[in-house]
């Protein structure tokens, strides 16, 4: 599935957010990068439809994203939060669960089909042993890794992560952009991830996105785009990109 | 473990959901009169089978009929309505202490039921005006404290101001009332089953089923709108829609309830948090559990006390006099406000 913007323009009191047009390819990876501020969760948030985004703005596979009804587009198109506020506490199986709601009627209950979308989103993220645990008694990697699986539980093709990784330590991080990767290889799913790490961020996107003050600075693939002075101009500081056992570092 | 206690939970929701037909049987059998088990059993069954009646005394039917049986039905009924309406709202204002008393339901209807009481007449049926205002104090408290995700004091506060509001209305309507209509104002006020007759159950008993139907059916929904907004969005729901959708049945059984029984609180709000410490938050399990809990504790509650004295106390200073009590054990016990 590819998700296409044409023209895409939000803006709130001190805020503007404008993007000409911008494809993200099916079955592929972008990072979303840039200084805080920039826009990348407004980004995310107006392509899930979670802001108010106007008509034609934003395409997934030739359709107006603004005109489709939410059930239909929630099939289509999933959305991960930076993260989730608990406040009942329900158990890791019945938390995935409610990702199934688009799929389902509005008085109809889950049946055997969703529970078996529920056990397999969990086996992919490997936490089919925490089923019956409170989601409030994980760790925050394995909430991140519950989150995941309640947006594949979805089943959606086009997956919108904000911050995934923000606050994990360098394991869990790895852990879940391996995850994330590993969807886009076996699954073909269409991933866009907003990042902090750049070293991340170049080491497992497809493509990047730059942004600031809410426009693209450049957009790529990595080894096309990454620059020291692409870099310095998006975040006022000077970089250097440093190569160490075939890996690009970004040093400070 | 994981599965033993999956076990005990099922038997203990089983059980739960039998409490309310066992305590029906058993407090239709207590009463100032005595009826002997058998003769009951065939009063019952002269319902359904007229050629019965002429084995039954008539003052067995007169009894059963118009004054137990309306007593019992209304007990059940309002018990489920205002313990149900409690979990529903509580889920989506993802807030374990809102309940229909906090958000202005229980002061509005009220008023309503009162404002329709004293003005148009015993004759009228109070539960228009109920809903109407109930739902005019749900809207005011949604109003003045902003969207739900707004903080639990603003949302708690704004509740009590409401309440307060409507209460001042509720005092303005009794000074304007004869002495005859503020005595059965004064006693139903204060939640009462015993004023209820089928004439009053004709239209808020089917009110109360109908809302409640409409509440259960959408229980699994309210674990996907118990999440934030934006992620209830983003799975796909409608979530303007169905949260009004939610609040219209909530406030539906809640003004059904009040307008004959009176004001009966704390229920909504200890009987789904019961519910929640016995077999965790689904609500596909708390809902239709708290319906059958809180059933079988205003029916309790209402036999208890029509039981226990000559004089009988009204049921809902019962219920708070008891609810607080359990409210804070509750409290106390879990070492945080939700569970």
């Amino acid at each position: 599935m590819s998700l296409q913007v044409r023209s895409l323009a939000y803006s709130n009191k001190n805020f503007t957010l404008r993007l000409d047009a911008l494809e993200f390819a099916a079955g592929r990876l972008t990072g979303i990068v840039g200084p805080n501020g920039a826009g990348k969760t407004t980004l995310l948030k107006c392509l899930g439809v979670l802001l108010p985004l106007e008509r034609k703005s934003v395409f997934l596979d030739g359709r107006d994203l603004a005109a489709m009804p939410a059930a239909h587009r929630a099939r289509r198109l999933s959305y991960v939060p930076q993260e989730h506020v608990p406040t009942f506490s329900y158990t890791v199986r019945d938390f995935v669960l409610t990702g199934r709601a688009a799929h389902l009627g509005l008085f109809a209950l889950p049946a055997a089909r969703d529970a078996a979308a529920v056990e397999e989103a969990l086996e992919f993220v490997g936490l089919r042993p925490f089923a019956g645990r409170p989601y409030v008694q994980l760790s925050s990697g394995e909430r991140r890794l519950v989150l995941i699986a309640r947006a594949l539980a979805q089943d959606a093709d086009v997956l919108l992560l904000d911050e995934p990784t923000t606050f994990l330590d360098p394991r869990h991080e790895v852990e879940v952009l391996g995850f994330i990767k590993r969807l886009t290889r076996e699954r073909r799913i269409t991933v866009l991830v907003t990042l902090h790490n750049l070293d991340m961020a170049v080491k497992y996107s497809d493509a990047l996105v730059f942004l600031k003050e809410g426009r693209v600075h450049a957009a790529g693939p990595p080894e096309e785009v990454l620059s020291e002075s692409l870099l310095e101009d998006v975040y006022d500081i000077p970089m250097r990109i440093v190569h160490c056992d075939g890996h690009k570092l970004i040093v400070r | 473990m994981d599965k033993k206690n999956r076990k005990s939970r099922r038997v203990l929701g089983i059980l739960i959901m039998a409490l309310p037909v066992a305590l029906f049987v058993l407090s239709l059998n207590v009463g100032s009169y005595s009826i002997p088990a058998g003769d009951m059993g065939k009063t019952l069954l002269s319902l359904v089978v007229p050629s019965l009646r002429q084995d039954v005394p008539q003052v067995h039917r007169d009894i059963v009929l118009h004054i137990r049986l309306p007593r019992l039905l209304l007990a059940l009924a309002a018990g489920a309505s205002l313990a149900v309406s409690g979990a529903a709202l509580q889920a989506l204002f993802r807030n374990p202490l809102v309940n229909e008393y906090i958000l202005g339901l229980s002061s509005g209807s009220a008023f309503g039921a009162a404002l329709s009481l004293v003005f148009l007449g015993r004759s009228f049926p109070p539960q228009p005006a109920a809903f109407v205002f109930a739902m005019v104090a749900v809207m005011a408290v949604l109003l003045i404290a902003g969207r739900p995700e707004s903080g639990l004091v603003s949302l708690l506060l704004t509740g009590v101001i409401v309440s307060a509001f409507f209460s001042a209305l509720l005092m303005l309507v009794e000074f304007f009332a004869s002495p005859y209509a503020l005595q059965s104002l004064f006693y139903w006020l204060m939640g009462n089953l015993a004023l209820a007759g089928w004439r009053d159950l004709a239209l808020a008993l089917p009110l109360m089923a109908a809302g409640l139907t409409l509440l259960i059916l959408l229980r699994w929904r309210m674990n996907v709108l118990s999440m934030s907004d934006e992620e209830a969005r983003a799975a796909g729901a409608d979530v303007r829609r169905e949260k009004w959708l939610v609040i219209l049945a909530a406030t539906l059984v809640t003004a059904a309830a009040t307008s004959v029984a009176g004001i009966i609180g704390w229920l909504g709000l200890i009987v789904p948090h019961l519910v929640r410490m016995a077999v965790g938050a689904d609500n596909r399990i708390v809902i239709p559990l708290s319906a059958a809990l809180g059933a079988s504790f205003l029916l309790a509650a209402d036999t208890v006390t029509r039981s226990l004295t000559s004089i009988e106390i009204p049921v809902g200073i019962f219920t708070s006099l008891i609810g607080i009590p359990i409210f804070l054990a509750l409290l106390k016990k879990s070492k945080k406000v939700w569970l």
